[in-house]
């Protein structure tokens, strides 16, 4: 039997690099990797059985893609079966228990209105399968395990009370990847999809498991006082000497992350993904947390040393 | 959703299906696990936001020996988060043999066993910030831990155990978002429950009349109501509803208000380890979760149900502040900085002696002669205690001298009558104010008496070093400062029998239905421990049991 063709778009994002890697390690699937130019992205479509956009970044890079690559699925009438990578900021900033049905907020920040926007044209096309994932950690993460332990390790956060009693939605980066695939092989796998813990950790109980399985220990009770002159004092400026590192070719190592306003007010956010449909529609089994933690710190001591 | 009484919308009467009468360590608990039961919940607060004179007077009453116990409105707060506002932090659990029923000690026994408060324990510590349940050295640090004292064995103390400390947890501060932001639960402040309201029968509460000290009066139906006011004020508010059963609610036995205790607790002695100093680590420990730990010794329950005693523990402890000879400059410079610590902090450096102006010299002399230690202890104080969010717990001194004090706390035998009564005066809302008799017996002498003696024996065999007192002197250095403050344990007494306890095995008023109590008054023994933790595991089992009640039904 011939392996299918999966065109995954943002091969080059983290999730999309996992994705390519679990497709080539499997005997059913070809990946074919593709920037988001429309040329590349019909020629591509032209012959592929599946697509998956993985791409991430910023708003305009989330939408643009979703408008070359659906308006070029539109174009060529392609009936592959899509699997759109999502998030769950769609929901907004509310606390409570969403479900893939709750109605999104008319008004979202840019970040999240560039997603609605992206699964929006997705779910415009037929055959398309949303993923709304959590917050995606796990070994190779830069964003939820590498840059959360940069922050451990330099104690720039650790307990943060009240400020860290929001729910932390996290997949594990294996489960997600095997959502994905799930998504293009499952016929019953239709719509959008939760993705995260079904019973997840407060950000404290995360920040305080991953840091003393970092060995960052022991764990610092941040004051508020502190905590608000790190995401609102000193972050500004050190988003802004980043990007002028950047512009200037420099390592945008030698300065410590900013850890911005947006982390502190997800910290406290009490929203819950119910991710039932995930389990019955597309067989969704999580990563024990303990062992995700675990294996994401052994990955960071490799990266990092210690 | 946080009100307050004066809010229009507090009507004249409200709806719930659970009404918690105060917002301190239970009540702020129950109301935190019964958030998104879809069960309607009212909480009702005295105080306000921040402590306020004029509420935290109707805590005012009498106290039968004024050296014996503080003033009724010391070591209690009426305001939101109630006296978590101003709690020292330590946390422990009861021990396995405070639940028993002793032959030596007269009333005890709990009709629930410790296996029945053991799954609630681990939120409980959570709740309280103390990071995992785990109360020894072995769990907490893992094997290779740093003994307390080097060499030292004994078969009737453990050094294995451990107190962990909360921030301490101003619970109002630290969970009054989740409250305010909680859909099925209301807080309203200002709220003063002046009258219960029994229904014909007697057997359930029709409704609880509430009153804001400006006025402001409104009435709660609800299908079950839980008081969680603390161990003075529960009973204060029993037996201040006599219009309908003359002794007061659920006082038909005349227990309500009895078996009072507190903890009974003071320094003595001298302690002189031998040996190179590093052979002592008597101070705290940082627990990988960050969590202040502390060693100390614990009378094992076979010594103590041998030896026919009462619980006990005890830590090495500095000499005592007071008396300038201790010539530490850390010490001197704590007892001239008492004008600004808090009386529930300060009790122990007023002491009870005359210090003088010689004695104030000879404090300043000792701050002089030491002017790095001082000056370090300071630094540390204000960076670890003032300005942290999880305060070093207390003062620790590392004796160069290699000589400390015992610090003890040792349980107090259920006695009917050291008790709570009402007072001829009343307060402004016209409740009739709290008469403290607190007392203590000949059981809780030998309780402390034996278990020093014991410890004095156990460091001359283990050859660490000496422990030296003076026998005569126990008794009066364990009521020194009188009932250990801050913990009222026993009012409202939890049991099998009513005509001996006021509350049934699930804190429900005997005789009321749809009345229950929540806090340290139900607790029948006083254990070593402090309460909090217990409180709060409590609140937890209460709050399951109302949720499995209310569904049944």
């Amino acid at each position: 039997m011939s392996r299918q063709k999966i065109l995954v778009v943002g091969a080059d994002s983290f999730v999309g690099s996992r994705v390519v890697r679990a497709l080539q390690a499997g005997d059913w699937a070809e990946p074919i990797t593709a920037t988001f130019d429309a040329p590349a992205l019909r020629a591509g479509l032209s012959t592929v059985d599946g697509v998956v956009n993985a791409v991430m970044g910023s708003p305009q890079r989330i939408r643009a893609a979703a408008t070359a690559l659906y308006g070029s699925a539109d174009a060529l009438h392609t009936s592959a079966r899509i699997v759109h990578l999502g998030s769950m900021t769609v929901y907004g900033k509310d606390d409570g228990v969403f479900a893939e049905t709750a109605a999104l907020p008319e008004f979202l920040e840019p970040y999240a209105a560039a997603h609605a926007a992206a699964e929006a044209l997705a779910g415009a096309r037929p055959n398309a399968v949303i993923l709304r994932p959590g917050c995606e950690y796990g070994p190779g993460c830069p964003q939820w395990s590498l840059r959360v332990a940069d922050w451990l390790r330099a104690r720039r956060i650790g307990d943060l009370g009240a400020g860290g009693d929001g729910y932390c939605n996290l997949i594990y980066i294996d489960d997600l990847v095997a959502a994905v695939l799930m998504s293009l092989r499952s016929p019953a796998a239709a719509g959008v999809f939760n993705l995260a813990l079904p019973d997840p950790p407060t950000w404290n109980e995360y920040l305080i498991s991953f840091g003393i399985a970092l060995g960052a220990v022991p764990i610092r009770r941040m004051t508020r006082r502190r905590w608000k002159i790190e995401t609102r004092l000193l972050a500004p400026p050190l988003k802004i000497a980043e990007l002028a590192q950047g512009r200037m070719g420099l390592s945008n190592r030698s300065l410590p992350e900013a850890i911005p306003p947006s982390f502190q007010q997800l910290c406290t956010q009490a929203i819950r993904l119910d991710v039932s449909r995930a389990e019955q529609v597309l067989q969704m089994r999580w990563t024990p947390l303990d062992a995700g933690i675990a294996a994401t710190a052994q990955w960071v001591r490799e990266v990092r040393g210690g | 959703m946080i009100h307050d009484a004066a809010d229009p919308s507090v009507g004249e009467v409200l709806d719930a299906q659970i009404c918690i009468v105060g917002a301190g360590a239970a009540g702020i608990t129950l109301a935190l696990d019964l958030i998104g039961s879809g069960l309607s919940v009212l909480l009702l607060e005295s105080g306000g936001l921040d402590e306020e004179t004029e509420t935290q007077s109707l805590y005012a009453g009498s106290v039968a020996d004024e050296r014996l116990h503080s003033p009724p409105d010391r070591y209690r707060q009426r305001r939101f988060g109630g006296t978590t506002t101003i709690w020292g932090g330590r946390c422990m659990p009861f021990d396995a043999v405070d639940f028993l029923r002793r032959d030596f000690m007269p009333h005890s026994g709990w009709p629930i066993e410790r296996s029945s408060l053991l799954p609630f324990y681990p939120r409980a510590n959570l709740l309280c910030e103390a990071g995992p349940f785990a109360y020894t050295m072995d769990e907490t640090f893992g094997p290779g831990f740093t003994p307390m004292i080097g060499g030292f064995h004994s078969e009737n103390f453990s050094i294995d155990h451990l107190e962990r400390f909360s921030c301490p947890t101003n619970f109002a501060a630290r969970y009054g978002h989740r409250l305010r932001a909680a859909a099925n639960v209301r807080v309203i402040l200002h709220a003063n429950l002046t009258k219960i309201t029994l229904d014909e029968a007697a057997t359930r509460v029709a409704r609880v009349e509430a009153m804001s000290l400006d006025g402001k009066a409104f009435a709660v139906r609800a299908d079950r109501f839980v008081l969680a006011t603390g161990g003075l004020e529960t009973a204060r508010l029993l037996l201040a509803n006599r219009t309908q059963q003359s002794a007061g609610i659920g006082n038909q036995y005349d227990v309500v208000g009895r078996y009072y205790m507190c903890h009974l607790a003071g320094t003595l002695g001298a302690i002189k380890i031998q040996g190179p100093p590093t052979r002592v680590h008597h101070g705290y420990l940082l627990s990988k979760e960050g969590v202040y730990c502390r060693p100390r010794f614990a009378l094992n329950e076979s010594t103590q149900l041998r030896l026919g005693i009462g619980n006990f523990v005890a830590r090495l402890h500095h000499p005592r502040i007071t008396d300038p000879a201790h010539r530490n400059a850390m010490l001197s410079l704590l007892f001239l900085a008492k004008p600004i610590i808090p009386y529930e902090y300060a009790k122990r450096l007023h002491g009870d002696e005359r210090t003088g102006a010689a004695d104030w010299l000879r404090h300043v002399r000792n701050v002089l002669t030491g002017p790095l230690d001082a000056a370090g202890f300071a630094l540390h104080m204000v960076r670890d205690r003032m300005l942290a969010e999880r305060k070093f717990p207390s003062i620790i001194i590392k004796s160069k001298a290699d000589l400390y004090s015992l610090d003890f706390h040792a349980e107090q035998a259920p006695n009917p009558a050291s008790r709570v009564t009402l007072d001829e005066a009343r307060d402004p809302l016209g409740l009739p104010r709290i008469r403290v008799d607190w007392r203590y017996s000949p059981e809780d002498v030998v309780t402390v008496r034996r278990s020093v003696a014991l410890l004095a024996e156990d460091f001359s065999r283990s050859a660490v070093g000496e422990f030296r007192y003076d026998p005569d002197q126990v008794e009066y250095e364990m009521t020194r400062y009188g009932a250990y403050g801050g913990h009222h344990i026993g009012t409202a007494r939890m049991g099998a029998d009513p005509r001996s306890s006021v509350v049934d095995s699930d804190c429900r008023v005997h005789t009321v239905d749809n009345l229950y109590l929540s806090g340290s008054a139900t607790f029948p023994t006083s254990s070593q421990a402090n309460p909090t933790l217990t409180i709060v595991a409590l609140a937890l089992r209460l709050a399951e049991h109302l949720r499995r009640q209310i569904a049944h039904a």
